[in-house]
């Protein structure tokens, strides 16, 4: 309902309206999220899979050893 | 004097329901989160002042008390909220709405004697049997009978704000839904969708057992029904934290919304594809077919998506702001932000940690990584950036904003509110992230005994010593964080009226309704939609556990925590399963 | 002030998961910090943060960052 929503907002020093409005601050914020994900990405595929053996196959012998109970 | 126009002056008797609603909100909260604490300083061996054995109690209640009823108890205030103040007119029959809150509240007391009864002798019950409580561990009946009172109570809810919408709708046929009310609607639908399984499985399977109705239960048929409802829950967590992220960040950012119509595609999206992903949290259980995992993989990538529009929708309704403000640069709007404001440096918080849970949530997603992190502790470190961050920490700022709109009293600090929000950020900083990094080496969860006897962790960066340290700090701080927030709620409330509340609003939007296809508002198709993909994720996995298990299972006796398990018993079954 | 107090404190407690994630990333370097070593580290960056923020901005023209 048009009444609940907000009208004037002492902080404005300017009006942008939806034509003039462009958003590149939130793309380069976006683009920085999507590069730390490739960079995490890559360094889960260095740390997790070359840094360690086989993660389910063959994992359960040593665990229960540590354990005792094999 | 001005006309003061909060929304107590608006609607006082739906006010007073909202505020009983944040108070057993808070009150579950405030216990919820000082058993936290109690876990923290316990499992790093910093304080133990319980038996190893309770900690099953603490923990059931910590999850039960923050998971279900502080979060659920605060949003069905801010859905009443949402609904009265965007359709601009009251429930529609008081009497009903106290008869839902009334029976949440006695569902709630019914679970937390029950659990209480795990720790206390003179209360010859227990239910230690975690947020997720699902077969084999077993609770007294009126942990169950709680949790049902509780869940009808929150459908009677969701009948109130349909009927509230219905009866706007007849005098206003040709409107589009005002998006609050459009957002708590979608909610409500899949809440409903999410709900039956959880219901199916407590009526039908764990009350008759818990009763002796029935001598066994199927657990993969509890699990599978638990999760069913249980990834949902949390999106009904976090959708009224994403209404406050659309709905008033960008009013407090000094802006409008970026686009009404790619909030409605969010909510919808919501309403598809929250339910038909529960299989994710069985990657490692036996018994589920890959394929049927496969199905559950692929749609929660899906989820992805509407939380990907989210992000970009919100923060370009923040730059939005920001540049009004005077703010310019590619990056330099940034500073334009009101970051003194409390309610919008908690919720600007609360979001950045969401993307941070963002990349571990992908992590569990993915079936073969998932292997590597399940039932260690990442997964509390994820989930506590998400509903103890984003959901939480939106709450409490939400509540800085709400509190004294519900009761004509103005916020008794805000300073102190800004250095609530910056430390719960820090304090959750540095327990999620010891957390992060003890699941990776493979230190269990749901355990008060992390250790193995001839057996050490081997941490990937620094020793388990500074990781206990790490989370003993992180959680001593969300505790101080905790104690300030209730703090400044206590003092606000028993604070004079004041005529300084701002109005009672929402922002507006640059591109409104008028450009969102009208299909959006098709309620009806949305949850046929979601029905039916329901059915195609779950039949046949569904059909699958009940022709393997059968329904009540083959002679599953029920575990109780508290009256200890015979460890010759343990060693024996772990030898059963063994090669 | 080159940026307001609230954004200043804001900043400030966004630096500590960066400082925590540091040490982590370090190491995989073969860099190893002992817990004080960053505690030290993170020092030095809040008072790098305080001497710029607090530096007058060129042209004398104070206080012009919002102040709400």
């Amino acid at each position: 309902m048009a009444s609940a929503t907000e009208k004037q907002e002492t902080d404005r020093v300017r009006e942008i309206g939806h034509d003039e409005y462009d958003p590149v601050g939130t793309a380069i914020l976006i683009g920085i999220y999507f590069l730390i994900l490739v960079l995490l990405w890559l360094f889960m595929y260095f740390v997790e899979f070359l840094g360690n053996g086989p993660t389910v196959v063959g994992a359960l012998q040593p665990v229960l050893l540590g354990v005792g109970l094999a | 004097m001005a006309m003061r126009n909060a929304y107590v002056d608006q609607f006082p008797s739906e006010a007073r329901l909202i505020s009983a609603a944040f108070w057993s909100s808070f009150l579950a909260l405030a216990i919820g989160g000082s058993l936290g604490l109690v876990q923290a300083l316990h499992r790093t061996d910093y304080l133990r002042f319980i038996d190893s054995v309770d900690y099953y109690t603490v923990l059931t209640a910590h999850g039960v008390l923050l998971a279900i009823t502080f979060t659920i108890f605060f949003l069905v205030g801010i859905f009443t909220w949402a609904v009265t103040t965007s359709l601009d007119r009251g429930l529609e029959d008081l009497r009903f709405s106290w008869a839902w809150y009334a029976m949440m509240v006695v569902g709630t007391v019914l679970v937390g004697v029950s659990i209480l009864g795990g720790v206390v002798d003179s209360i010859d019950m227990q239910a230690d049997v975690l947020f997720t409580f699902y077969a084999p561990l077993q609770a007294h009946p009126a942990f169950y009978v709680g949790l049902v009172l509780f869940v009808v109570g929150t459908w009677l809810a969701g009948a109130d704000w349909f009927r509230t919408w219905w009866a706007w709708r007849g005098e206003n046929p040709d409107e589009r839904i005002p998006l609050p009310t459009f957002m708590t609607l979608t909610t409500t639908l899949f809440w409903y969708l999410c709900t039956l399984g959880v219901a199916l499985s407590i009526l039908v399977l764990l009350l008759p057992w818990s009763m002796g109705i029935v001598d066994s239960v199927n657990p993969l048929l509890s699990r599978t029904l638990f999760w069913y409802f249980g990834h949902a829950v949390v999106y009904f967590w976090l959708m009224p934290a994403y209404m406050m992220w659309y709905i008033m960040l960008p009013k407090l950012s000094g802006g409008k919304l970026f686009s009404d119509p790619l909030a409605r595609v969010v909510f919808v999206l919501f309403l598809l594809l929250s339910t038909p992903t529960g299989i994710h949290h069985q990657y490692l259980d036996p018994g589920i077919a890959e394929g049927y995992k496969f199905i559950a993989m692929t749609n929660t990538m899906f989820l992805l998506l509407p939380s990907l529009l989210t992000a970009f929708t919100v923060v370009a309704s923040m730059e939005h702001g920001a540049r009004q403000r005077g703010g310019t640069g590619y990056l330099g709007w940034l500073k334009a932000l009101p970051w003194r404001d409390p309610v919008f440096t908690g919720m600007a918080l609360a979001g950045l940690m969401f993307a941070a849970a963002g990349f571990s949530g992908m992590i569990n997603a993915g079936m073969n990584i998932n292997y590597l992190v399940h039932n260690t502790w990442w997964i509390v470190g994820h989930f506590h950036l998400t509903v103890g961050t984003a959901v939480a920490l939106t709450f409490m700022a939400a509540a800085y904003w709400f509190v004294p709109q519900v009761t004509g009293k103005q916020l008794w600090n805000r300073s102190l509110a800004l250095g609530q929000v910056l430390l719960w950020f820090v304090g959750m900083t540095f327990m999620s992230n010891a957390m992060h990094r003890s699941g990776l080496f493979g230190m269990p969860r749901r355990t008060a005994e992390p250790q193995y006897q001839g057996f050490n962790f081997e941490p990937a960066a620094g020793t388990v010593g500074e990781i206990n340290a790490q989370v003993a700090l992180g959680a001593a701080l969300l505790t101080i964080a905790l104690a300030l927030f209730l703090l400044n709620m206590v003092m606000t409330t028993i604070g004079g009226e004041s005529d300084a509340i701002p109005d009672n609003t929402y922002a507006g939007t640059l591109s409104g309704p008028e450009d969102a296809p009208v299909v959006l508002d098709n309620l009806k198709l949305w949850t046929a939609i979601a029905t039916v993909l329901v059915v195609f994720a779950y039949t046949l996995p569904l059909a699958s556990i009940i022709d393997a298990g059968g329904l009540f299972g083959p002679g599953i006796e029920g575990f109780q925590l508290t009256i200890g398990i015979d460890p010759a018993i343990v060693l024996e079954s772990v030898r059963e399963v063994m090669p | 002030m080159r940026i307001s107090p609230g954004a200043l404190l804001v900043v400030i407690a966004v630096l500590v998961p960066f400082v925590v994630e540091f040490r982590t990333a370090l190491s995989w370097f073969g860099v190893e910090l002992s817990v004080l070593e960053s505690v030290a580290l993170a020092g030095v960056l809040v008072l790098g943060l305080l001497v710029w923020a607090m530096w007058p901005q060129n042209g004398g023209e104070m206080g012009s960052a919002d102040s709400n």
